[in-house]
């Protein structure tokens, strides 16, 4: 049995803890921008005499902070962590990675800032204005360094799942990053070629590099945690060969009906029905996770829960029949919270659970408070995706009869739009609690001198195999 | 999966395999699109925007208007879009061809924006529509930081732009609520949102009936009852088949390749790739003549009714 808090994690401390420490603050920011954001959807008056709070842009900002502040800072350090790990050595490079940390959160601040004041971009899930794509990608390829080298130096020959898809997270982005750039911004497409591209990358951003960040965490922590090996492991490699090749095709399922080509949402159609077997290969490697005990695990299970349900969902929507029903309703923003918030993020809080108790050789300072966040996380994002579901039955039943208004259409929805705020409330506290006990539990590291001993943590989950 | 390279070429592979297959296919398809030039009307659509309404342009998207007004039509038999009169036919790409930032849209808080200026039986103009940016409502914010207060002096004369308000909006006396030049940049570019053209590719679709499986032409005949999927449809496509009449887009006619190349009317500094020239042998003289004179120049101070001299004559 190897023991539970190696050389590798203790001198591999900085940058993880430095980039677990910026994601967190940026989820806090981006709970408090969201919470704006919800309760103007309802109430749009409120604040709206602040030009920099005005509903289009804080939804813009709510999302940014999420995904390149929130996602991407922890799903870096994790995917280091994982690489690293299977190097079973230190983390080479890494002044590259504290460097790239702290230029890509000045990039996100700036896009943030950006957003703010007059810059946003309005295209989904990349609202970086175009002047900190630069500064974004070459610190991303910084961080990026040490993961790809410990992925070289790993123990064993052939790489695990969890190396594949740390892997092509790290080594895609900056492709994506570069390639929407320059057909968005730098030489933008004609006309509604820039709804494509802009619908392209948005797909290829979730499942070419945030799914494959949440689950490499999944693959990794869950046979640990369990004990055993990953059952039906050979066909793993056949469903992250699927999620990458296909993934990519599916953006064009929010173009249906619109003022595209009708191949674009065919090819959406084709590619979701067949992405619906990589959903299965995960169901099928990690199903282990919904019988497993401990914080880290129950957060995962739920993650991958929410990421099946998604998978099922958008294979659903990409048919006319439905989508004729869900397109522009509330229905898209409660899939999209379901994805980045139910699954990609639940899936790095429960890889943080398992992890910092290792890079610290700490357990966690309070119990209390894991336990209030497991709780609120999975209320406030029942809660979220259910209200604004509801919302989106109503608004749709709503928008199909012409004659009846927005002004009653905003009457009908607003209760459960209501809800959704109070699940927005939810989730920041409970992130809020995230972060009181991260922070505690990472300053009793730094408060030491030397490194920390090993401490046998009592709040872990059951010892590795 | 035990060797670095193959495993990092076929990263590359499937990445280059979703981009050349959506980006770079619909760049091939949709990138040229030229404008489509109507000889009845000798006029080139769609036209471009005023200098002012295309910056109107900008202040839309910098407000993230988009995040609850989509500006799309789709095709018949998707939700209630032409019945809620946001245009009588569907969008399609053409449209778009001179907006250098489309906002197509991806969530309808509220209502769509495709048609404003030309919404039937009467379309908002642009005292209303400062007055609606201004005091907002129980479904939309107000924006009143596009707006200033100013105190006008005694005897001196008000603002020419200040705002008729009344009731509870009306500001105190000696004030006046004037729209700034982004808010005036705002409303000049949706009051010039029209779709009046009928290109030949908005024609609906109408699928064969299934009992008629033998049929796979698609014909213009609302003879046969409403379709299920497409009453709207149905009654539109002769319509709009009737406004060029000139043109059939048959084999040889010399439609769809007139194309303004010097007249760019996309705001200035805003390089919008200009529209790929008429191919060299093209035996239009007409649409050559007539096109440079077609769009308003680029920063021209903007009357805002400028290109709407010539009203599509599909539109009914």
């Amino acid at each position: 049995m190897k023991a539970e808090v190696t050389p590798a994690d203790s001198r591999s401390r900085a940058p993880l803890l430095l980039l677990l420490l910026f994601g967190l603050l940026w989820l806090v920011a981006s709970g408090l921008l969201g919470l704006v954001a919800s309760v103007q959807l309802h109430s749009p008056r409120f604040l709206s005499d602040c030009a920099v709070l005005t509903y289009g842009r804080t939804g813009a900002l709510a999302e940014t902070a999420f995904v390149y502040g929130w996602l991407a800072n922890a799903g870096l350090a994790l995917a280091l962590w994982i690489l690293g790990r299977l190097a079973g050595e230190p983390l080479r490079a890494q002044g590259w990675a504290l460097a790239g940390a702290v230029f890509w959160n000045l990039g996100v601040a700036a896009a943030l800032f950006g957003v703010a004041t007059g810059d946003a971009t309005g295209f989904a899930l990349l609202g970086l204005p175009g002047y900190v794509h630069l500064i974004m990608l070459f610190s991303y390829s910084a961080i990026a360094v040490s993961g790809i080298l410990a992925w070289s130096g790993r123990l064993r020959e052939v790489p695990y799942a969890s190396h594949w898809y740390a892997a092509a997270a790290l080594f895609l982005f900056p492709w994506i990053l570069s390639i929407a750039h320059v057909t968005l911004f730098s030489a933008p497409a004609r006309g509604v070629v820039q709804a494509i591209a802009a619908g392209w990358y948005a797909q290829c951003a979730w499942t070419l590099w945030l799914a494959p960040l949440g689950l490499s965490v999944a693959y990794y922590v869950v046979p640990r945690v369990t004990g055993r090996v990953l059952p039906s492991y050979e066909f793993a490699s056949l469903g992250f060969w699927c999620l990458i090749f296909v993934g990519g095709l599916t953006g064009g399922r929010h173009l249906l009906g619109g003022p595209v080509p009708a191949w674009i949402a065919s090819v959406a159609v084709v590619s979701s029905a067949l992405l619906l077997f990589h959903t299965f290969v995960v169901l099928l490697n990690l199903r282990g996770c919904f019988s497993g005990g401990g914080i880290a695990i129950r957060f995962i299970s739920f993650g991958i829960a929410a990421y099946i349900v998604g998978a099922l969902a958008g294979a659903a929507t990409s048919f006319h029949g439905i989508a004729a029903h869900t397109q522009f309703t509330h229905f898209d923003e409660a899939e999209r919270q379901l994805a980045l918030y139910g699954a990609a993020s639940t899936l790095l809080f429960g890889g943080i659970y398992f992890a910092l108790p290792r890079i610290t050789g700490r357990a966690w300072l309070s119990g209390g408070l894991v336990r209030a966040h497991l709780f609120l996380s999975v209320a406030g994002i029942l809660l979220l995706v259910g209200s604004l579901g509801a919302a989106a039955v109503i608004q749709s039943q709503d928008l199909s009869e012409p004659a009846v208004a927005f002004a009653a259409i905003a009457g009908h929805t607003r209760p459960w739009l209501v809800g959704a705020t109070a699940a927005q409330a939810v989730l920041l506290l409970g992130n809020i609690a995230f972060t009181v006990n991260f922070v505690g539990t990472a300053c009793t590291v730094l408060k030491l001198s030397e490194p920390a001993s090993f401490n046998p943590p009592s709040a872990m989950e059951a010892p590795a195999p | 999966m035990r060797s670095n390279v193959i495993f990092f070429l076929g990263l590359f592979a499937a990445l280059g395999l979703s981009w050349a297959g959506i980006v770079l296919g619909s760049n091939a398809q949709l990138g040229a699109l030229a404008p489509y030039f109507d000889a009845s009307q000798e006029t080139a659509f769609p036209q471009g925007m005023p200098g002012e309404a295309a910056r109107g342009q900008l202040v839309y998207r910098d407000l993230g208007c988009a995040a609850c007004h989509t500006q799309q039509v789709r095709r018949p038999g998707f939700g209630s879009d032409q019945a809620r009169g946001w245009g009588e036919r569907q969008s399609v790409a053409r449209d778009y061809i001179y907006q250098p930032y489309p906002q197509l849209g991806l969530a309808r808080v509220g209502p769509d924006l495709t048609n404003l200026g030309d919404r039937k039986p009467t379309a908002p103009d642009e005292d209303d529509l400062l007055r609606m940016l201004y005091a907002g409502s129980d479904d939309m914010p107000a924006y009143r930081f596009l707006f200033e207060e100013r105190r006008v002096g005694s005897g001196a004369q008000r603002s020419d732009q200040a705002l008729q308000l009344t009731g509870a909006l009306e500001p105190a006396a000696g004030w006046e609520i004037v729209p700034t030049a982004r808010a005036r940049a705002l409303v000049a570019y949706l009051v010039n949102l029209k779709t009046a053209f009928d290109y030949p590719e908005a024609i609906p679709y109408v699928p064969p009936q299934p009992e008629g499986a033998a049929q796979p032409k698609p014909p213009a005949a609302p003879a046969n009852g409403p379709a299920p999927s497409a009453p709207k449809g149905a009654a539109a496509a002769p319509a709009a088949a009737g406004a060029a009449p000139a043109s059939p887009p048959g084999a040889n006619a010399p439609a769809p390749t007139a194309a303004p190349t010097a007249a760019n009317p996309g705001p200035a500094g805003v390089s919008a790739p200009t529209p790929t020239a008429a191919p060299a042998g093209s035996q239009i003289p007409a649409a050559a003549g007539a096109a440079p004179a077609s769009p308003p120049g680029a920063n021209a101070p903007a009357p805002t009714a400028a290109p709407t001299a010539a009203k599509a004559g599909g539109a009914q």
